[in-house]
C-alpha cells in the first residue's frame, strides 16, 4: 500500500514505531554515516552509511553455544542496495541460521530509496532502488515523503493519504534513464570457467577479503573454539585456507578464488536461489585496495581465450 | 557424549563408540567436536539404530585430539544416504580411510533384513592400512569383499594393486547401483572404469568430501558448484554433478 506524508507526518509514525520498537537509523558520528540509536526522525542522515548494516542480522563474531532472544528493532536509512542484500541471504539461510532468524524476525526494515544515481553504484541492473521486497520503503521528493509499506505495518498509516503507484513507476523510470543498465541478463551462461579475467585480477588482489567484508550479501562464516565458546566469524572466499581439508584444497590459486566469488554470485546462486547475488551498491569496488572491479565480470564479453 | 569403547585400526586409525544409539543413516555424517578445539565432519561407522561408531584419522586439529579425550561434543545427523533401498545389487567401491560410510551400509542392510545383493571393493594402500579387519572376515560370510592393496609385504597373498584394476572382477550386473567414497583421485579413476565397464552414469553415487563446518548450508565452505557438500550431498549421483568443475578437486 502506498502512501503521501508530511515531514510532520512522517516524525509522528516514527513516534507510533519506537513505542513498539526499539530504533535505530543513520547518524554523522566522527565525519561517517554510521547506525546509531535514535529518538527522532529528523536525526536520520539521508546519506548511505559506510558500511552496510549487515552486523543487525549476522554478526560479525558471536558465539554460537547461546542463542539469546532478541528485542524488536526498527532500522531507519538503510538503503535499497544494502537491504536488498538481507533478502537476497534470507534464500539461503533463513530458517536454518536460529541466529540470523531469530534477529530477522524481529527486525523492521525502514529503507531510503536515493533520490539520485551514486557514484560507481549500478543498483538499477539488481532490481533496485525501488524494491519489490520491502518492510516499508521511503522516497523523499523535495518534501514529501512517498512511502510503500508491506501488510504487515501497514498499521502505521491507516490515518494518512493513500497513493497510487504513479509517483513510484514515474521516479523509476527516471532514475534508470540516469543509471546506465549493465547486461546483467544470462550472465549465467556467458561467463566462463577459463577466462583471462580471473588471472588479471588475481594479478593484483592481496587477498584481504574486504570484497567480502563490504558485500551486503555476502554470508559466509568461519566456526572455531575459542576456550568455552564456540564462535563464529565473516570469512572470505578469497582467503587461501577457505577450502583447504584433510582432502586437499579444492581451491589453492587466488585466481580460482576470485573465480568462485564471482560464479557464486551470478552462476551458482542463480542456479540454486534463481537469483544473483548482486545488488549493485558497489561497496566491493569502492573498498577494494587494488580496483577489482566487478562490473568488468558482468560486462566482460569472454572472447579472450 | 561419552566414549565408551576405542579400537585401534590401523596407523593413525581408530575407532571411538559413543554411547548414543546412532540415528544416522549409511552416508550421512555428524559434526564432531573437541571443546576448545573445534569441530570436524565424520562419517557414521555403524549401522542405522545401533551405538554410534566414528573411524577417525588423525590428521588435523580435532582428530588428533580425538585420541586424548574422553567424551565429545556431537551433533547431526546430516546429509544424504546412501540410496541402497532403490538397488537390489550395490557395488561398493571404497579406498583409504573412505571405507567408514560402506561399513554403516553393511550393517544398515544386514540388520534391515531386507535381501541385497551387495558386493563391496576395498584398496590400502598396504596390508598394515587396512581398517576394520577382523570385521572383513565376519562380513565375507554374507558379502561378497575383494581386497587389494598398492603393495603387499612379505604376509600378503591377496591381490596388488589400485582398487580400479579388481573392478572388472565384481559378480553384480551392470544396472547395480555402484557407491564410491575414497580420495578424490581414485573416485575419479572409479567413476571412469566403472563407466567403461558399462555401469550406468545415473546409478552411480559419489561422497564428496569437502571443508564442512556447519552442517546445514549456511557457512559456504563446502560447494560443489551450486550444491553445498553438507546439505544436498555428501552422497551425489554422479549423473547430477559430473558437469561441476571442481568435482574431485
Amino acid at each position: 500500500m502506498n502512501y503521501l506524508l508530511t515531514g510532520e507526518e512522517m516524525r509522528n509514525v516514527f513516534l507510533k514505531i519506537s513505542k513498539d520498537f526499539e530504533t535505530y537509523g543513520t547518524v554523522e558520528k566522527e565525519g561517517e554515516i554510521v547506525f546509531d540509536r535514535v529518538e527522532d526522525f529528523n536525526q536520520i542522515s539521508e546519506r548511505r552509511s559506510r558500511y552496510a548494516p549487515k552486523e543487525f542480522l549476522f554478526t560479525r563474531n558471536e558465539n554460537v553455544l547461546l542463542l539469546q532472544e532478541q528485542e524488536k528493532k526498527a532500522i531507519f536509512g538503510i538503503k535499497s542496495c544494502d537491504l536488498k542484500g538481507f533478502y537476497l541471504m534470507d534464500k539461503q539461510v533463513l530458517g536454518k541460521d536460529p541466529f540470523y532468524t531469530e534477529k530477522r524476525k524481529k527486525t523492521f526494515f525502514v529503507n531510503f530509496v536515493c533520490n539520485e544515481p551514486c557514484d560507481g553504484g549500478f543498483c538499477s541492473s539488481f532490481g533496485g532502488p525501488v524494491l519489490e521486497d520491502y518492510d516499508l520503503q521511503i522516497l523523499k521528493l523535495g518534501e514529501r515523503y512517498h512511502v510503500m509499506v508491506s501488510e504487515r505495518y501497514k498499521k502505521y498509516f491507516d490515518s494518512f493519504k493513500k497513493e497510487d503507484d504513479s509517483v513510484f513507476a514515474e521516479f523509476r523510470e527516471r532514475f534508470n534513464s540516469e543509471m546506465s543498465l549493465l547486461p546483467v541478463d544470462g550472465i549465467e551462461n556467458r561467463m566462463k570457467w577459463e577466462t583471462p579475467l580471473w588471472k588479471k585480477f588475481a594479478s593484483r588482489c592481496i587477498s584481504c577479503g574486504a570484497c567480502n567484508f563490504s558485500c551486503p550479501t555476502c554470508y559466509c562464516f568461519d566456526l572455531y573454539d575459542d576456550h568455552d565458546e564456540r564462535r563464529r566469524e565473516w570469512d572470505s572466499c578469497i582467503l587461501s585456507g577457505f577450502t583447504s581439508s584433510s582432502a586437499g584444497n579444492v581451491r589453492k590459486e587466488l585466481n580460482e578464488r576470485l573465480r568462485q566469488r564471482f560464479y557464486h554470485k551470478f552462476v551458482y546462486f542463480k542456479k540454486s536461489q534463481d537469483a544473483y547475488l548482486c545488488t549493485g551498491c558497489n561497496r566491493c569496488v569502492e573498498d577494494c585496495p587494488v580496483d577489482i572491479d566487478i562490473k568488468e565480470v558482468i560486462t566482460d564479453d569472454y572472447s579472450e581465450e | 557424549m561419552r566414549i565408551v569403547r576405542r579400537t585401534d585400526e590401523a596407523p593413525g586409525v581408530h575407532t571411538i563408540e559413543i554411547n548414543s544409539r546412532g540415528d544416522g543413516r549409511s552416508g550421512q555424517f555428524f559434526m564432531v567436536s573437541v571443546p576448545g578445539v573445534g569441530e570436524a565432519p565424520i562419517s557414521v561407522a555403524s549401522g542405522f539404530g545401533r551405538n554410534t561408531l566414528f573411524t577417525i584419522r588423525n590428521v588435523g586439529s580435532v582428530t588428533s585430539h580425538m585420541n586424548k579425550i574422553d567424551t565429545m561434543g556431537v551433533r547431526g545427523p546430516y546429509g544424504t544416504k546412501w540410496p541402497w533401498k532403490e538397488y537390489e545389487e550395490i557395488l561398493a567401491v571404497t579406498g583409504g580411510i573412505g571405507i567408514p560410510p560402506v561399513r554403516s551400509l553393511i550393517e544398515e542392510i544386514n540388520d534391515s533384513g531386507k535381501g541385497r545383493k551387495l558386493e563391496v571393493l576395498y584398496g590400502a594402500k598396504t596390508p598394515e592400512d587396512i581398517i576394520y579387519k577382523t570385521e572383513i572376515e565376519r562380513w565375507m560370510k554374507k558379502v561378497n569383499v575383494h581386497l587389494t592393496v598398492d603393495s603387499g609385504d612379505e604376509n600378503w597373498t591377496g591381490r596388488v594393486g589400485l582398487v580400479t584394476s579388481i573392478m572388472k572382477d565384481a559378480e553384480v550386473s551392470k544396472s547395480a547401483g555402484v557407491f564410491i567414497v575414497g580420495p578424490p583421485l581414485m573416485m575419479k579413476n572409479v567413476v571412469k572404469e566403472a563407466l567403461n565397464l558399462g555401469y550406468r552414469e545415473e546409478n552411480i553415487f559419489l561422497s564428496l568430501e569437502r571443508r564442512m563446518e556447519c552442517g546445514i548450508g549456511v557457512c559456504g565452505h563446502c560447494n560443489v558448484g551450486e550444491f553445498y557438500s553438507c546439505e544436498d550431498g555428501p552422497i551425489f549421483n554422479y549423473h547430477k554433478v559430473k558437469h561441476q568443475k571442481e568435482l574431485f578437486l
